[in-house]
């Protein structure tokens, strides 16, 4: 461990590491999920015990248990209440903005359904479909688990990536990275093709639509525009083909359950029609008596048509967004690019064969794999780089309910952007800071994700106070927002959280209910890790102080070292949040350290390229 | 809320000439410049701080959507401009509120009832054509004062330079909202 890392680019970075570290990719579908594991040589897709690679994204709660998977899909048609699907559309989201399609029932004003065992969030159901998926570690023999990267739709909001990140908390996972599913996918085909050039990975999952458009090019690949619709999926087709059948079959009036089985058959029927051009199917197993019907697959393209132009349309937009002329490769992702229409469409608007050589269904985990084994620090001969971008802009309220936007869509991520507003009326003390995401002009069209104060303003003029609010977006396209008034230098400084999701207090005493039996190893194993990062950042200091200590003046470095020596009083200590608060401040101590020195390892970097271009000059 | 002056990257300034270590100097190699961006973003990227200190992580992570920032503002011709003008010193914001000339602010009304026109009209040959024809005048225009700009910042009249700017901020604005080009030899 240094302080900054000052190898040669490309050299490695520790020899002399110990085994091989642990990071998974994990695919959290609408449908089905995957965990999948990168060796160093290969990717491959953890099974359960009988050798199953997907699981599907259905939980079902009953009296006694929690049953995750297949299993839990044959108590669907028992149990519909209690065993919930599709989970995934309802992340982040609250219950006015979801449409009651028949078969969910909710527990209360907050979306969460009503099972026997009370109600239910999306974030829990998550949290227990990511646990089944963390089980077939151990099934697969690794011990310890060094972290995950979890892939999200590129298309989720703020509010849905933050869900995504509770329910991995709540499962006790170590998030590395939240990936956008079209990204992870083309880093799967990246590994095996090193053709640099422009890709298009095209990905229609069972509740969302994703399109992005990226360059690879010097080992980086780069996302230009991504697009899409997070309401548009294969479960769509089963609807409309659900409904089609059942005013075939001459059905009305179901029950949830009754109306959950048809679509279940209808998905049969559609997957069916992807190998053969026509079916013929009976409803006779959900109402008696039911009528048998013939379909033809010129009836699922009519049926479905719609839809796949919405999908084409949004193609179109990130196109000219991403300014790109023509695509070289096309990638097709998700199980719903299995039906020939869909195929067709793509290739069409492309005006290329799309590569379909990695399963669809598989090949989303698999590119999370190749970044989580790059995250935790295995780092290979390729080492890609990816460079991802925000997919919806993002914005305060100002004056008159309009949206003054910060962060424009399609921004390379982490960004960092500040603009400075001011009060309208005279004396004003307070201002109201409300954050909202979305391509819209007015406040309401836009979807809101926190409001704050920013108090004890000095009384002026309208106009004359400074506030300067600042927008940073994280690598995983997380936002936090400080707003600071410049004559006081009163900040208030806020995380967005989820509106809807699970407050921290709930998901800490979730947590601590999971641990109740575990009480005393938990502590053990906290005061571990805070002595380990402890003991890390000091032989970190100090090898940095050996190698750069130039750059510091006696009183900056005199600083920084009375910082290490009270943190090494509180590492012999046995107290957590003592150690925990030292090496806090004593990394915010060092922050100036660590930033001269990588403007040193910049010049560094670029000095070869310096030279090179100097001579291709000369050389003119 | 009011907004009061024109977004500007957070925390200090930095000159995005330095970080990428490039002359200042507006004309620059596009090429070079992305190879320059690339090569320190796989150094500083977050994905590179993963399990390293958070203090050292963030850092990194303020270096990289500085270079984040500073590729975006240098490879797009115009907002290198204005960079290139706030690094003298010049406030861009009051700079846009300055008065513009009557005949070029005809011409970009002419411009633009023109382009209006050709959004309400059918894509029939002839106003292919005359689409066409506009988004050349516009890139005409822009070049014109392109090298204005370029001709001021040399000689250091950075109000000459200043002004150039202000007329390429509009015609860049016009030429985002021209119809679109349709490509006329398929036909």
């Amino acid at each position: 461990m240094v302080l900054m890392q000052i190898a040669e680019p490309g050299a490695s970075e520790n020899p002399a590491e110990g085994p091989r570290k642990v990071g998974l990719g994990i695919d959290l579908g609408t449908t089905n999920s995957l965990i999948a594991y990168f060796d160093g040589e290969g990717l491959s897709v953890l099974p359960d015990e009988k050798g199953a690679a997907s699981l599907p994204s259905v939980v079902h709660y009953g009296q006694s248990e929690v049953i995750v998977g297949d299993a839990a899909l044959a108590m669907a048609a028992e149990h519909s209440a209690d065993t919930i699907a599709s989970a995934k559309r309802f992340m982040g989201k609250g219950r006015a903005e979801v449409s009651d399609d028949g078969y969910l029932e909710f527990a209360n004003e907050g979306l969460a359904f009503a099972t026997t065992r009370g109600p239910v969030t999306p974030v829990e159901v998550s949290a227990d479909i990511l646990r089944a998926l963390a089980s077939r570690a151990s099934l697969a023999g690794f011990e310890q688990l060094d972290g995950v990267v979890i892939t999200v739709p590129a298309y989720f909001d703020d509010a849905q990536r933050q869900a995504t990140r509770q329910a991995a908390e709540l499962a006790g996972l170590p998030v590395l990275r939240l990936l956008n599913e079209p990204t992870a996918a083309a880093v799967a085909y990246g590994l095996d093709s090193a053709d640099e050039g422009v890709v298009a990975v095209y990905d229609l999952g069972g509740g969302t639509f994703d399109i992005s458009i990226l360059r690879l090019e010097r080992g980086v690949f780069e996302v230009l525009a991504t697009g899409g619709d997070s309401g548009l999926g294969g479960d769509d087709f089963d609807r409309l083909l659900a409904d089609h059948l059942l005013a075939e079959s001459g059905l009305s009036d179901l029950t949830f359950g009754q109306r959950r089985n048809a679509i279940a058959c209808a998905r049969g029927v559609k997957e069916l029609l992807s190998e053969q051009p026509s079916c013929t199917v009976s409803l006779d197993h959900i109402v008696a008596g039911a009528q048998e019907v013939t379909v033809e697959r010129s009836t699922l393209n009519g049926l479905c048509s719609e839809l796949i132009n919405r999908s084409l349309d949004a193609c179109r937009r990130c196109i000219a967004d991403a300014g790109i002329e023509q695509v070289d490769r096309v990638v097709l992702v998700g199980g719903s690019t299995r039906m020939p229409l869909v195929r067709e469409a793509v290739a069409t608007l492309f005006g290329r064969e799309p590569l379909t050589h990695i399963d669809p269904d598989q090949v989303v985990a698999m590119g999370a794999a190749r970044q989580a084994d790059l995250l935790v620090g295995n780092r290979g001969k390729d080492d890609l780089l990816l460079l991802d971008v925000i997919p919806l802009s993002l914005g305060v309220e100002t004056y008159g309910g309009l949206v003054e936007r910060l962060v424009h869509r399609n921004t390379t991520i982490p960004v960092v952007r500040a603009q400075e507003f001011t009060t309208a009326r005279d004396g004003q003390t307070g201002l109201l800071v409300h954050v909202v995401q979305g391509e819209r002009e007015r406040v309401e069209d836009c979807r809101s994700l926190a409001r704050f104060e920013l108090s004890g303003i000095p009384p002026m003029v309208a106009g004359a106070a400074r506030i300067l609010v600042t927008f940073q977006v994280d690598a995983d396209g997380l936002l936090e927002v400080s707003a600071k008034e410049e004559s006081t230098g009163e900040t208030t400084h806020v995380v967005v959280k989820p509106s809807f999701g699970l407050e921290d207090t709930t998901i800490a005493e979730m947590l601590r209910a999971g641990y109740e039996n575990a009480g005393a190893d938990m502590l053990a194993r906290q005061l571990t890790e805070a002595r380990v990062d402890a003991e890390q950042l000091i032989t970190g200091i100090q090898a940095a102080l050996d190698a750069d200590g130039d750059l510091l003046d006696e009183s900056e470095r005199d600083e920084l070292l009375v910082a290490v020596v009270a943190l090494e009083a509180k590492v012999d200590g046995n107290d957590v949040e003592a150690i925990r608060a030292a090496v806090e401040h004593t990394g915010k101590v060092s922050e100036l350290f660590a930033a001269r020195r990588m403007d040193r390892s910049i010049q560094q970097a670029l000095g070869g390229l310096s030279l090179e271009t100097l001579e291709q000059e000369v050389g003119e | 809320m009011v907004e009061v002056s024109v977004d500007r990257e957070a925390g200090a300034p930095r000159d995005y000439f330095d970080l990428f270590q490039l002359p200042a100097e507006f004309d620059l190699d596009p090429e070079d410049l992305s190879r320059r961006f690339k090569l320190l973003q796989k150094q500083f990227h977050p994905d590179r701080f993963a399990g390293k200190p958070p203090a050292e992580q963030r850092v990194a992570a303020q270096l990289s959507a500085e270079l984040n920032a500073g590729f975006n503002t240098l490879r797009d011709e115009v907002k290198r401009a204005g960079f290139m003008l706030e690094r003298q010193g010049i406030d861009l914001k009051s700079l846009e509120r300055e008065p513009v000339e009557g005949d070029f602010l005809l011409q970009q009304i002419e411009l633009r009832e023109a382009a209006s026109a050709l959004l309400a009209s059918e894509q029939e040959e002839a106003n292919i054509k005359a689409v066409s024809a506009l988004h050349d005048s516009a890139k005409g225009l822009y070049d014109e004062w392109l090298a204005a700009f370029r001709q001021a910042i040399v000689e250091d009249q950075v109000e000459v330079a200043g002004r150039a700017w202000v007329k390429l901020l509009y015609i860049s604005k016009l030429r985002a909202e021209l119809p679109p080009l349709v490509a006329a030899e398929t036909s």
